[in-house]
């Protein structure tokens, strides 16, 4: 199996990391950047095929230089075989439209070097800061392969060239689905998916890799390769910021709620106080 | 011959050929790549060098690599021959927009689940009728709200999409669609959408619709739920068109831009008329954006479109009296549409209802300082309590926190609260950690009793709660669980670890 996953670099949200200015803009420049979180189950699940199935597993970004680090997480997770990142100032400030044709044509490039299609292509759903959910669609568009969204387990059957995955579906009520599709494809996986390792042989396979990929960690450069615009023979028009349909036009800090309750204040301390918020929430006691 | 390009990648090709001068030779190499390995950039790589050394390639073989390229990929060859461009380069291929295009009309995409329009569908009507009321007298216009429908046996929602606001409603119906698929039901909105005459549309016989006389739509409108969501993202780049996911406000207003993507040149101001503003909580539900998607002056990006988070507009009044055009549309699915495919499927039960407990603990980025730990504790006092269930802000979703053991099976989304989460009005919600930010706010608001813990003496919650603990959620939770448990508040123990009050 040829795996690739497509990875994105998003500031880090969490407590302590995130960095605003003083009109509550987030800055992007204090604000360290890390793996997309949601991109962590695609890996998984591209790790769970290679495990049950071989092949080469591959990791692929657009993104700045820097981005070698989120590239170098990535391998660790997924214990990746080859790096790629698409990167060139004239990809910057790409919508998902964009993103998409730029991702579809590093995708390309891969099958123009490997002489092979990828069997799969991974990806998270929605990233922590553009929060869309549509890349991987388009990606898949782009490509003309079929799309698999909001998967929560994946069998592949490499003999016969297909896969059968599960998937959520919304609406007014919650929906499972079981979907078969031809090989290859597009697999947008959900935050919900879980991998199963239920053999021995898989879960001592997985051990072997985790420390043969960590030695490869150490010098990810070694295993990386870096294509700008002209590499893909991409014009700069039609990428990054100018070829993007879409613009964001202005960014407000979300407006306060309106005060409609009279709080009453307490600390730990206030022991009178505390009382009082006990008083609440006794009648509720019980439980086992 | 020189060297065999199989034995290198295409850069490590460039480099080696720039050591040969010789015609021949290089026409030796391009025809062991096209016998060997075939890589288009390889070819491309040989055949400019021999531009170089003053060789000649054959157009022959350039056409039929083309043509055994062009795959599945819709629409192929004719898209590669955009004005004023001397050489096709990768990305042409995906732009599929029209010149001097005329757009009219907003149309929504009703999504059905088992056999009903789902509120959302009937939300985004009720909306799209009155963004088209006031589009239409504020540009004297006479524009309307197109509804699509798709899948099996929905000629009566189509009839239902006229009563919740349409003027017409298209709708298409086949066995094969009972469930939703993506490329079917892309291909077949595009196809609805694109004139009769559309230069990338699919086919030479689509009916000529006499109520649809454009280009594409003007504006489009989808459900921010899975399947509306991808489904937005496929057609509208299909469409080769931009679009705001997940949003909860919109409006049409002419906007004066400066960006020099847009405009076309930097320093200059441009008037675009009748843009869809597209308001969307973002960043972890700190900020709002708006997004606009925009024409350049060389490629139209249309039509304008959003996809719509459940619950954000009113599900209006049906009115059974309206009055609208009804059409079943009349399509040829190809077998290639369906390389996916359902073979089964269930009505998930359980999942994680937060609505009807007697209390809700609800917990926000506040345990970030020890995720695991917040969330123990959290369920401890859940545990403490009757009949509670633990909630989450989205904000402890979202951010990139390392749960362990059994802990990290509580963190999904099925127990976000807000916005874009669940609503829940329990007698008692506490909301621990929790800044309170709007978003948050319309999931709880209506709970009877609203209890805060928070160490920012100034978080918006304070002016939404009844009781308002400034303190450290880490020590009054088990604080309260503990006092539950033995049936009096120790606060003596809380004497030294008090957090400092300025």
């Amino acid at each position: 199996m040829e795996m690739v996953t497509l990875t994105k670099g998003v500031p880090d949200f969490s407590e302590g990391a995130v960095s605003f200015d003083e009109d509550g803009h987030l800055e992007r420049g204090e604000t360290p950047t890390v793996m997309n979180p949601n991109d962590e189950h695609a890996l998984k699940a591209a790790l769970q095929t290679k495990i049950r199935h071989g092949g080469t597993a591959s990791v692929m970004s657009m993104g700045p230089p820097g981005y070698k680090s989120v590239l170098k997480e990535a391998m660790e997770s997924v214990y990746a075989d080859e790096l790629y990142l698409l990167s060139d100032r004239e990809m910057a400030a790409a919508d998902t439209w964009a993103t998409a044709i730029t991702l579809c044509t590093g995708l390309e490039k891969f099958e123009e070097e490997k002489g092979q299609k990828p069997d799969l292509v991974f990806a998270g759903f929605k990233t922590a800061d553009g929060e869309t959910g549509h890349t991987g669609p388009q990606t898949a568009w782009a490509l003309g392969y079929p799309l698999l969204t909001h998967v929560i387990s994946l069998d592949v059957y490499p003999e016969e060239g297909r896969i059968r995955a599960k998937r959520l579906v919304e609406g007014d009520v919650e929906e499972i689905e079981t979907v078969e599709s031809s090989l290859p494809a597009v697999v947008v996986v959900d935050p919900e998916f879980e991998p199963t390792y239920r053999k021995a042989a898989h879960r001592l396979k997985r051990k072997d890799l985790r420390e043969e990929t960590q030695k490869r960690a150490e010098n990810p450069g070694d295993y990386a390769t870096i294509w700008d615009h002209e590499d893909l023979d991409l014009d700069p028009d039609y990428i990054g910021l100018d070829g993007s349909p879409t613009i964001v036009e202005g960014v407000d800090p979300i407006p306060k709620a309106p005060s409609e309750r009279e709080a009453t204040v307490v600390t730990p301390e206030d022991g009178e106080g505390m009382q009082q918020v006990l008083e609440e929430i006794a009648p509720f006691a019980g439980g086992d | 011959m020189a060297l065999d390009p199989a034995e290198y990648t295409v850069d490590e090709l460039r480099d080696e050929l720039e050591e040969i001068d010789d015609p021949s030779a290089l026409g030796e190499i391009l025809d062991a790549e096209r016998d060997g390995k075939d890589r288009k950039t390889a070819k491309g790589a040989i055949e400019s060098r021999l531009d170089d050394v003053g060789g000649d390639v054959s157009d022959e073989s350039e056409a039929a690599d083309e043509a055994a390229d062009s795959g599945p990929r819709a629409p192929s060859e004719e898209t590669l021959e955009i004005e004023g461009l001397d050489h096709p380069t990768a990305d042409k291929r995906h732009v599929r927009a029209v010149e001097d295009g005329v757009y009219q009309d907003m149309w929504v995409y009703c999504e059905t689940q088992q056999g009903e329009l789902i509120d959302v569908s009937r939300e985004m009507l009720g909306k799209a009728r009155d963004l088209m009321d006031r589009y239409n007298e504020d540009y004297d216009a006479d524009e309307k709200v197109v509804a699509v429908v798709v899948g099996d046996d929905v000629a009566d929602q189509a009839e239902e999409a006229i009563a919740y606001g349409a003027d017409v409603a298209v709708y298409y119906e086949d066995e094969r669609l009972e469930r939703f698929l993506h490329v079917p039901y892309t291909r077949i909105f595009c196809d609805v959408a694109r004139a009769a005459d559309h230069p990338y549309g699919f086919r030479d016989d689509k009916p000529d619709y006499d109520w649809h006389g454009y280009d594409e739509p003007r504006y489009t409108m989808f459900p921010a739920t899975n399947n509306g969501r991808d489904l937005s993202a496929l057609v509208q780049g299909e469409l080769d068109s931009g679009l705001a996911s997940d949003c909860n406000d919109l409006y049409i207003e002419d906007v004066e831009i400066s960006n020099p993507a847009k405009t076309g040149e930097p320093g200059t101001k441009t008037e675009f008329e009748r843009v869809f503003h597209m308001k969307r909580p973002d960043f972890s539900g700190f900020e709002y954006s708006t997004i606009l998607c925009l024409d350049k002056p060389e490629r139209e990006f249309h039509p304008q479109g959003a996809s719509v988070i459940p619950g954000s507009f009113e599900v209006p009044e049906a009115d059974p009296e309206r009055e609208g055009v009804v059409v079943e549309h009349d399509l040829e699915l190809d077998d290639d549409w369906f390389r996916t495919d359902v073979i089964e499927w269930d009505q998930l039960e359980g999942g994680i209802d937060l609505s009807g407990h007697e209390v809700v603990v609800a917990l926000g980025r506040g345990i970030g300082r020890d995720p695991t730990q917040g969330i123990e504790l959290g369920l401890a006092l859940v545990d403490a309590l009757d009949d509670a269930a633990l909630g989450l802000s989205r904000g402890v979703i979202t951010a990139s926190y390392n749960f362990e053991g059994h802990v990290e099976q509580y963190v999904a989304e099925e127990r976000q609260i807000g916005e874009s989460g669940q609503v829940v009005e329990p007698p008692l919600y506490i909301a621990a950690g929790i800044s309170g930010a709007i978003q948050h706010k319309v999931g709880c608001d209506e709970s009877d009793t609203i209890v805060a813990i928070n160490t920012d003496a100034d978080a918006d919650i304070k002016d939404w709660s009844d009781y308002f603990v400034h303190g450290d959620l880490f020590e009054v939770l088990p604080m309260l669980t503990e006092a539950l448990e033995e049936g009096e508040l120790d606060v003596a123990a809380l004497a030294d670890g008090g957090i400092d009050d300025e």
